[in-house]
């Protein structure tokens, strides 16, 4: 079935590079996210919904 | 209220104080709760139609086939579509501590949408549909939803860069992409030569046409129907349950994830289909993918509520997004089953499909909507909702009701899909004859329809309680509020690259678009441009006039509603109707017409399994020919006149997409029609009908199905 799928594609690289891609995407923003000097910053902006704004009086 | 400035300070910006645009929330609040009765009425309508073919009364305007379009577009972009603006333009403003960018494009959005709205409802019972199921709407209609989602689109980012906040919040980052990603699936398939002011004819054909078509359907539901409500989830979950989201860093992750892998799911709206193996298998591949960061999503929202369970039970906000993110687990958790080729060889083309869907815009969209509207409404009016009580008698009647629509139709596919499938030892079809799995489920069609009332009857309760809440409330005076302005001492130092993206929205929003763009141009793109998984086939011929002309009619009708025109290659197919298609076959089909739904037989070879004078009398009265049918009657086919007039700019249109129709074609179009349905016409004289119908439509529909499938192996010579 592989065999099959495959010869009927004229370009197999495409998805392999995609899947490629995504893998070094992934592994950087994973890795960027939760590197532990930013879960400070992250539990600050977690709270944004919480806040309407100051009222002014 | 614009902004005003009024304390100059040194390192953190200026304070400043601004008020939010509320009205335009209240607006499309409003306009959410009547199109929603809307959407659901008309979706009541057409299950009892299915369940009853009389309910239809007869009128050409209310067949399932014209209604089906409507009811789509009513719950997916003005219900829907008008919640998603309400939510967004009130989370944006208090995310972003800044009022929309322009109160008059605001305006020119929620009109022009509206607009939109009603034309739809104005067209599509007309018959005026593009024959794109989720598109239907006719190019003028595609260029006014362009020019308002721009507008939207500048209204929002011109307030992401009036804001006073550095950091854009995850909500927003799920509108970015849903802006960015809905204005690209739109216009690439809708792409059409118009022929007149309310007809036009795909660009693509066939099997790239089918592709293109999914692509942009499957990614309507991910775009339209998902991310702008997990954005909204990431801001009034919080917001309801008074505690940050779960994870923030989760919800990065499930983002970029969600974004990146959503877009190549298309294909398993086509397996055993004449696409390309590999668009298949990637397509599937991609949607088991899905399951990772749907239920990423999933559990950070539900988790989101750990420690506040107990006011699930009392707050109704709470109850009905802890249902809808429930519901959201289960839709997306079948989604990926129902991509698995051999689940997809049962589920395809039977009601088990509108029983998932159904799941997840009744499950997850209207519920979530309510839980926002419960929400919102009294803010925005001031007050507190006017029942309580009221709200979890909704919430029980519409769990109750999709519940039963949910099972009534796994029970119906699956009988169906059996049933479809019994060969006995001899190799025979068990039910050679498609009316008896028709008939079998007819019960469950009563158990949906039912159900369905039942889900309107909850939304009547929610509109009773948020108009009394309305009533009671009032909107109040303007409320002013005061932050600094940004420079750059707000910007964050030695920032990991992902954290300073957080705060560039244009360059975020490209990389948004470019996750987007590498599923597509690798599903899209090859299948466009190559050609050599097509065989051409010289007995393969375009439409004759009369033919082309009928084919309009076809789908004028909606008749790809109920009825496919693609045979896949498995046994109990091939045994019923005839030979597998293949991509060749199609290749002259602007738009393309395999439909996704068996209520009725598939029609690819039906041309010549049956005389004309068959055909004529099933328009008619089809219990005439086959018993306990449940289409409906098509009698103003012999009372309606061919438009002849139309054929040559339809044919000049088509010769423009490259179908080969000669200059002496399309000048003497006419006249070849006419000769067609004068023979068509002579054969139904001799069997007593009068010859008053040569000019009807019905003389061209008869053409049109009677070459279904002739040209590469009809019915007849298959079997």
């Amino acid at each position: 079935m592989y065999t099959e799928i495959l010869s009927r594609f004229d370009k197999p690289w495409l998805p392999i590079l995609a899947l490629f891609i995504f893998g070094i995407c992934f592994t950087a923003y994973t890795y960027w996210t939760f590197k532990k000097s930013n879960k400070p910053v992250y539990d600050s902006v977690s709270m944004m919904p919480l806040e309407d704004g100051v009222k002014h009086e | 209220m614009s902004a005003q400035s009024t304390t100059p300070s040194s390192g953190v910006g200026r304070l400043e104080k601004f008020s939010y645009d509320d009205q335009i929330v209240r607006m499309f609040v409003i306009a959410t709760i009547i199109w929603g009765a809307v959407a659901l009425l008309l979706g009541v309508t057409i299950a009892f139609e299915l369940a009853s073919w009389k309910v239809n009364m007869g009128l050409q305007w209310i067949t399932f086939g014209r209604l089906r379009p409507l009811h789509t577009n009513a719950a997916i972009f003005a219900f829907c579509g008008n919640a998603i603006f309400a939510g967004v333009y009130y989370s944006h403003q208090r995310l972003l501590k800044a009022r929309l960018f322009s109160d008059a494009l605001s305006r020119i959005h929620f009109w022009g949408w509206q607009l939109i709205i009603v034309s739809a409802a104005l067209t599509l019972p007309f018959g005026f549909t593009t024959g794109k199921e989720y598109a239907e709407l006719e190019w003028p209609i595609d260029i006014a939803i362009t020019v308002i989602w721009v507008v939207f689109a500048v209204n929002f980012f011109g307030t992401i860069f009036r804001r006073r906040e550095r950091h854009i919040y995850v909500a927003i980052w799920f509108y970015i992409a849903t802006i960015i990603t809905v204005a690209v699936l739109h216009i690439v398939n809708s792409l059409e030569i118009p022929v007149s002011l309310f007809k036009s004819y795909s660009l693509y054909a066939g099997v790239q046409d089918a592709l293109v078509q999914w692509w942009y359907g499957h990614n309507a539901v991910a775009f339209f129907l998902t991310t702008p409500f997990l954005g909204l989830m990431y801001y009034f979950v919080p917001k309801a349950a008074n505690r940050p989201v779960y994870s923030y860093r989760l919800s990065v992750i499930h983002f970029w994830s969600l974004v990146f892998i959503y877009i190549w799911a298309g294909p398993h709206h086509l397996l055993y289909t004449t696409l390309p193996e590999w668009a298949q298998t990637l397509g599937m591949a991609f949607s088991i993918a899905l399951w990772a960061p749907s239920w990423g999503g999933m559990i950070n929202g539900l988790m989101t509520l750990r420690g506040v369970w107990d006011k699930v039970r009392s707050e109704p906000v709470l109850k009905f997004m802890a249902m809808s993110l429930t519901f959201y687990g289960m839709s997306t958790f079948e989604g990926p089953l129902l991509s698995i080729k051999s689940v997809n060889a049962i589920a395809h083309f039977t009601d088990w499909i509108p029983g998932h869907v159904h799941s997840g815009t009744i499950g997850w969209n209207y519920m979530f909507i309510s839980g926002m509207l419960f929400f919102l409404v009294p803010k925005l009016w001031n007050t507190k909702l006017f029942s309580k009580a009221l709200a979890t008698a909704q919430f029980w009647t519409a769990t109750i009701g999709l519940v039963l629509y949910i099972i009534s139709m796994w029970v119906a596919g699956i009988t169906q899909s059996l049933m479809w499938r019994a060969i006995d030892a001899n190799g025979k079809l068990v039910y050679p004859n498609f009316i008896e799995t028709v008939v079998k489920i007819v019960p469950m069609y009563w158990v949906r329809a039912f159900g369905g009332t039942l889900v309107l009857v909850s939304f009547v309760l929610m509109m009773y309680n948020l108009f009394k809440t309305m009533k009671q409330g009032s909107i109040g005076s303007v409320e002013v509020y005061e932050a600094y302005s940004l420079n750059e001492s707000s910007i964050e130092k030695n920032a990991t690259p992902h954290r300073s993206l957080e705060g560039l929205p244009m360059i975020f929003a490209v990389l948004a678009f470019l996750a987007i763009l590498v599923g597509s141009a690798i599903e899209i793109v090859p299948s466009l441009l190559s050609t050599n998984y097509i065989t051409k086939l010289d007995v393969v011929k375009p439409y004759t006039p009369l033919e082309l002309l009928g084919r309009d009619i076809y789908v004028r009708e909606g008749c790809y509603l109920c009825h496919s025109q693609t045979i896949r290659p498995m046994v109990h197919e091939v045994l019923r109707y005839g030979k597998h298609s293949e991509a060749a076959e199609f290749v002259y089909d602007h738009p393309f017409q395999w439909g996704s739904k068996r209520t009725g037989p598939d029609l690819a070879r039906v041309g010549g399994k049956y005389p004309n004078m068959w055909h004529y009398r099933h328009m008619i009265n089809p219990r005439d020919v086959t018993p306990q049918s449940i289409m409906p009657i098509y009698k103003w086919l012999v009372e309606q006149k061919i438009d002849y007039a139309s054929l040559p700019s339809k044919l000049s249109a088509m010769k423009a997409l490259a179908v080969p129709y000669t200059d002496e074609q399309i000048k003497n179009g006419i006249e070849l029609a006419q000769v067609q349905a004068k023979e068509i016409t002579t054969d139904l004289m001799n069997q007593g009908v009068p010859a008053a119908v040569e000019d009807k439509e019905l003389v061209a529909l008869i053409s049109y199905l009677q070459r279904l499938g002739k040209d590469y192996g009809s019915f007849k010579t298959n079997n």
